[in-house]
């Protein structure tokens, strides 16, 4: 068996489209399912049990369906239901969001629960709101707490993104299987993307590290 | 009692600022506050001292709702304790409070500390607040420490922020729940020293603690708890060098408090 490392070169410009794809797409899903995740958190703890259980049903829902699932379910449904033909990117989007803002959520609870209540005490006694002191005092310390999961989340939200190619989303994974499939290089192909993911996970797992002993606080 | 002792205390013959009203706290079936009555006045420092589990801490916290009394009332500058949330806000920011753990808020420096409250609550412009901030970290003896993190200082350090950073609210009542407990011996004294200043200033104090020298010393007036009540109120000298209630003695005797 020979092989041609030089297929991975010639389409470069393919995968590096791909690459700022998929980076988009990541990025695009944290910005929305961090403060989607805090949202849900915040109707899983409300006083008001209708808007308690929908926080539940919601992050019970779609962190126990499986992505790939959620992808194709955005793709087929979300059109009907809301009478709009979205983008395979935004479609994509759509479905990393439910599952990462469930994950997330989920993430946040844990990180409050863990501030001990003396924190909201304080904030409360001096006359801040609930909000107020969620916003100023348990948040910011919850966030910093949970960035490790966080950082987690993300690298795997990375790799995940990949499960969009599915519904012909452009990202990496897509554009290396198309030409996977037109050059008929599979083990090029797939060895390239494998070295492409690490290449670009393995410093961001690091830089969140960094981020994590920089910001992290101790009492 | 209440008529005879008004007439000694000071500003007895004006409004008290906090009054209890025969205040209730149950925890499940268990009573810790069981109809207390007193009152604090303007200026006043009142000590709560008593046992551990005697309803001290229970009272201060029902001071600022942050134990919903279940009977009685909590009465503060003539109107009991409103109901609400958002009307309760109003009442709080009046009061001050420090916490035996300190609860400074970890993320942000003493100065920050400070200065979240009047910025966050008041609406007040950043750089007043901080100014204002730093003024009272000053008067606490801590102007060079603005910029350090929590972790950074002593306990005796953190508590004297949270001193200043319940003064930044300028409160019309401070209520301490024995914010010595958790401190080393040896930073306890300019805790305690803070406070006599406050004390010296006319602030309105309500103090539960365990350090009957400061009571001794700095209070206007005490209130002995145990099991829920109220047992014994006088001014000091007459709580530590002639307490009448067996409980109080023996309390006393037991701090190896010999008069």
């Amino acid at each position: 068996m020979t092989l041609d490392w030089n297929v991975v070169w010639q389409y470069r410009g393919d995968l590096a489209q791909g690459v700022l794809l998929t980076i988009a797409l990541t990025v695009a899903t944290m910005a929305i399912a961090v403060p989607g995740g805090i949202a849900v958190m915040l109707m899983r703890q409300s006083h008001v049990r209708a808007v308690s259980f929908a926080g539940t049903v919601f992050v019970e829902f779609f962190r126990n369906v499986p992505l790939i699932l959620l992808v194709y379910w955005a793709f087929y449904v979300l059109p009907i239901l809301t009478d709009i033909q979205f983008s395979a990117f935004a479609t994509g989007l759509v479905a990393m969001c439910l599952n990462v803002s469930a994950y997330n959520a989920e993430t946040f609870r844990a990180g409050v629960n863990s501030i001990r209540k003396g924190q909201l005490e304080a904030a409360m006694a001096m006359g801040m709101s609930r909000s107020q002191a969620m916003r100023k005092v348990v948040l910011p310390q919850a966030v910093r707490r949970i960035l490790p999961v966080l950082a987690s989340t993300w690298v795997s939200l990375f790799k995940d993104t990949s499960l969009v190619s599915v519904i012909a989303v452009g990202e990496l994974a897509h554009t290396a299987l198309q030409i996977r499939s037109q050059t008929f290089r599979v083990l090029e192909m797939l060895t390239a993307m494998a070295a492409i993911y690490w290449l670009l996970g393995y410093p961001q797992a690091k830089i969140v590290d960094w981020i994590h002993r920089k910001y992290g606080v101790t009492e | 009692m209440e008529s005879t002792a008004a007439g000694l205390r000071k500003n007895g013959d004006q409004p008290p600022v906090v009054q209890y009203d025969g205040v209730v706290k149950r925890f499940g079936s268990l009573t810790v506050l069981n109809g207390v009555s007193a009152r604090v006045n303007k200026g006043e420092v009142v000590c709560l001292i008593g046992p551990s589990g005697s309803g001290k801490s229970t009272l201060l916290r029902c001071t600022n709702a942050l134990e919903i009394a279940d009977g009685g009332r909590v009465v503060f500058e003539g109107q009991p304790l409103p109901k609400t949330e958002g009307e309760l806000r109003h009442v709080r920011q009046r009061m001050g409070m420090v916490f035996q753990n300190f609860e400074l808020f970890p993320h942000m420096t003493a100065l920050e500390n400070v200065a979240v409250g009047p910025i966050t609550i008041l609406g007040a412009n950043p750089a007043e607040a901080r100014a204002k901030a730093q003024m009272l970290l000053e008067k606490v003896g801590l102007g060079a420490k603005g910029g350090n993190h929590p972790s950074a200082l002593s306990g005796g350090q953190q508590q004297r922020v949270a001193i200043a950073r319940a003064l930044a609210m300028d409160p019309d009542v401070m209520l301490f729940d024995e914010p010595t407990s958790a401190l080393d011996p040896e930073t306890i004294g300019e805790v305690l020293n803070v406070m006599k200043r406050l004390a010296e200033e006319g602030m309105t104090m309500v103090v539960v603690t365990h350090e009957m020298s400061f009571a001794r010393r700095v209070a206007n007036w005490i209130l002995v708890f145990d099991e829920g009540r109220v047992i014994e109120e006088g001014p000091p000298a007459q709580i530590f060098d002639a307490p009448t209630h067996a409980r109080t003695q023996s309390f006393l005797s037991h701090l190896g408090w010999n008069g």
